[in-house]
């Protein structure tokens, strides 16, 4: 009997045979390929500049229910934390989520439509929106019905299509990109335009801007949050080059928008900057492009700069800009996120083959103070960061998901199906459950985790 | 960019002569039959090319991916195996018999947890250096060394144990 140390190096130690391919492989693959990358390009950004060629393709986008107890807010980048209206337990009427042990669903190609955005509110009920033509043909005026809208109660183990707001895809100022829902009944289209709901979806009514584009918006509570900026981005870099921005809200069950900052009306922004909307359980926050963090009740009655503690320089971290855009205009440079002991800023550094340096802080005190936690894996982009319930951070590449329970000072990469271009969005529903976007729509599928984010496996989207 | 230019098709050609015995060959030792390989070296390939001018590393990626098709691959195979296995046991109760000491030693490279499991794959099979897996997996040098070691132990007991 061999010892087990030979026998292993000796299977080690065989050398890999090459196998010749068969004749005309090549061009077989070169056209699948090339499909492929049509479909991709459907999606892609004109204007969606370099955040990245990984992202090119993408318009990542979602939305993530917040955890209904401890106020803990979802603080991707890309979305932000609608909370339940219930706990998530009690607000599934008793349908449980898809069991992650029924086996590794396998991505639908054929029938579902490449993911744009995703929004939970509980563990069982969700929608996704997607675009049923290429970028190309939906971002145009003529193909208003181009949005598609499906919705799950099942945790993503099904999916039926619902009615959506009669819009194209995002093109300047005019589409619709994301879709965010509060509860079953509540929910906002946006990006640049913007569209309510109140009725399950039934009926969609647009809302009056003003020629103003929103970038963000998230729910939770009994209201309804919205950055309005002022932009020139053409395509669908609709949120790049603004140069303003305000914060409106609305009570959630009605379209009564109305400014939600107090000082200044309007927050001044280096062209090209993004900005970052966060709710947490009882605060409202407004990451600018330039300045501080601003912050208001959820009530709604205004935000203001924070103040800071005597001596204090800043309420942010020293050279941490927002950055431009990513596609569906959530700032590429700071990526701001909530968990229960606070608020998380990653810092990230130019993105240059596939490095990228990522410092993380945090603040325990609402954003006055931020201390340095932690340093992010360099390989991949980062592309947005999220809080989870449990406490726990995870973060979103080009890579795949890392997942920190410590608060950043260290990282895994999470196991699972990674889809090759890593995500655009991720993001917790409870703590156990959470949902991802892919940075390629052509998965078509969006990744959900049923264990706190440590494996995902890809789920059709709205198959 | 719904086309290759010239250039990129050529460079694209020459990566694919280049890699592609090995990398279908790599595959042919982690599944079952050169069809499967070939399928799978293929959609690398295609998925590679699809993304053609966004990569820096096209090799890495290509394995990276070929890394996670064969996963998928060994999954679907498990649960075939599994279904057959029921069937069998009901009508005869026969172990599953391996015919070969390679496919042993393979079932227990799959039975690795993917944490352990990808960087053995990239590093003693694909041959990629401890740098590079751990760029491309997004984790540490330490941690690529420390799982590695791992692996190799639990391989080692395993093989042990089952006195293969």
């Amino acid at each position: 009997m061999p010892e087990p140390r030979g026998e292993l190096d000796t299977w080690l130690g065989v050398p890999v045979q090459p196998l010749l391919p068969p004749p005309g492989t090549f061009e077989r693959v070169s056209r699948q390929a090339r499909r492929l990358r049509t479909r991709r390009v459907a999606l892609a950004a004109a204007g969606a500049l370099g955040v990245a060629a990984i992202a090119a393709v993408a318009v990542p986008q979602l939305v993530i229910p917040a955890p209904g107890t401890g106020g803990r807010a979802n603080g991707t980048a890309l979305s932000a934390a609608a909370a339940p209206p219930q706990h998530p337990a009690a607000g599934v009427a008793g349908s449980p989520p898809a069991p992650a042990s029924a086996g590794p669903p396998v991505p639908a190609v054929a029938t579902a439509p490449p993911p744009l955005s995703v929004t939970f509110v509980g563990a069982a009920t969700g929608w996704v929106m997607g675009q049923s033509l290429p970028a190309g043909q939906c971002d145009q005026p003529a193909a208003p019905a181009c949005i598609v809208l499906r919705r799950t109660d099942s945790g993503g183990a099904s999916w039926r299509t619902v009615h959506a707001p009669p819009a194209h895809g995002p093109n300047g100022p005019t589409g619709v990109s994301q879709i965010r829902f509060l509860t079953r009944s509540d929910g906002w289209a946006f990006g640049p335009q913007l569209w309510a709901t109140h009725n399950a979806g039934r009926t969609w009514t647009q809302v009056a801007t003003g020629g103003l584009r929103v970038t963000a918006l998230e729910a939770r509570g009994r209201r309804v949050f919205a950055v309005w900026a002022r932009c020139a981005g053409t395509g669908t870099g609709f949120a790049s080059h603004c140069t303003g921005f305000t914060v409106y809200s609305s009570p959630a069950g009605s379209d009564a928008w109305a400014p939600a900052l107090t000082t200044p009306a309007t927050v001044p922004g280096p062209a090209g900057g993004a900005a970052s909307l966060l709710l947490t359980g009882t605060t409202a926050y407004l990451l600018p492009p330039a300045g501080s963090l601003l912050a208001g009740p959820l009530t709604g009655a205004g935000l203001q700069p924070i103040q800071q503690p005597t001596g204090a320089a800043d309420g942010r971290p020293a050279s941490c800009p927002a950055g431009p855009a990513q596609p569906d205009g959530q700032p590429s440079g700071a990526l701001l996120a909530s968990e229960p002991s606070g608020l998380d800023l990653l810092c990230t550094g130019r993105a240059a083959a596939g490095r990228q340096r990522k410092t993380l802080y945090a603040s325990a005190d609402g954003g006055q103070t931020w201390q340095r936690t932690g340093q992010a894996p360099e390989a991949g982009t980062a592309w947005s960061l999220s809080g989870s319930p449990s406490g726990a951070l995870l973060l979103a590449t080009s890579r795949g998901i890392e997942v920190s329970a410590d608060g950043g000072a260290s990282w895994s990469a999470a196991g699972g199906a990674m889809p090759p271009a890593g995500f655009a969005y991720v993001g917790m529903t409870t703590a156990a459950q959470g949902v991802a976007v892919p940075a390629d729509p052509a998965q078509h599928a969006i990744w959900f985790t049923y264990d706190g984010g440590r494996t995902w496996q890809p789920s059709p989207a709205g198959a | 960019m719904g086309k290759f230019r010239t250039t990129d098709r050529a460079a694209a050609e020459e990566l694919f002569n280049a890699c592609y015995p090995r990398l279908a060959g790599w595959v042919r030792r982690l599944v079952d039959d050169d069809d499967t390989a070939h399928e799978i070296a293929a959609e690398a390939f295609t998925r590679l090319l699809a993304r053609w001018s966004s990569l820096d590393n096209p090799q890495s990626y290509l394995y990276m991916i070929a890394t996670n098709l064969v996963r998928d691959h060994w999954r679907r195979a498990g649960r075939e195996r599994r279904a057959l296995r029921a069937v069998s046991a009901a009508s005869h109760g026969d172990p599953v018999h391996h015919p070969s000491q390679d496919v042993d030693v393979r079932a227990l490279i799959q039975s690795l947890p993917d944490r352990l499991r990808q960087p053995f794959l990239l590093h003693y099979y694909a041959g990629f250096g401890v740098r590079e897996v751990a760029a491309m997996l997004g984790r540490p040098e330490g941690t690529v060394k420390a799982d590695l070691h791992q692996a190799r132990s639990r391989l080692r007991a395993a093989l042990g144990e089952t006195g293969a």
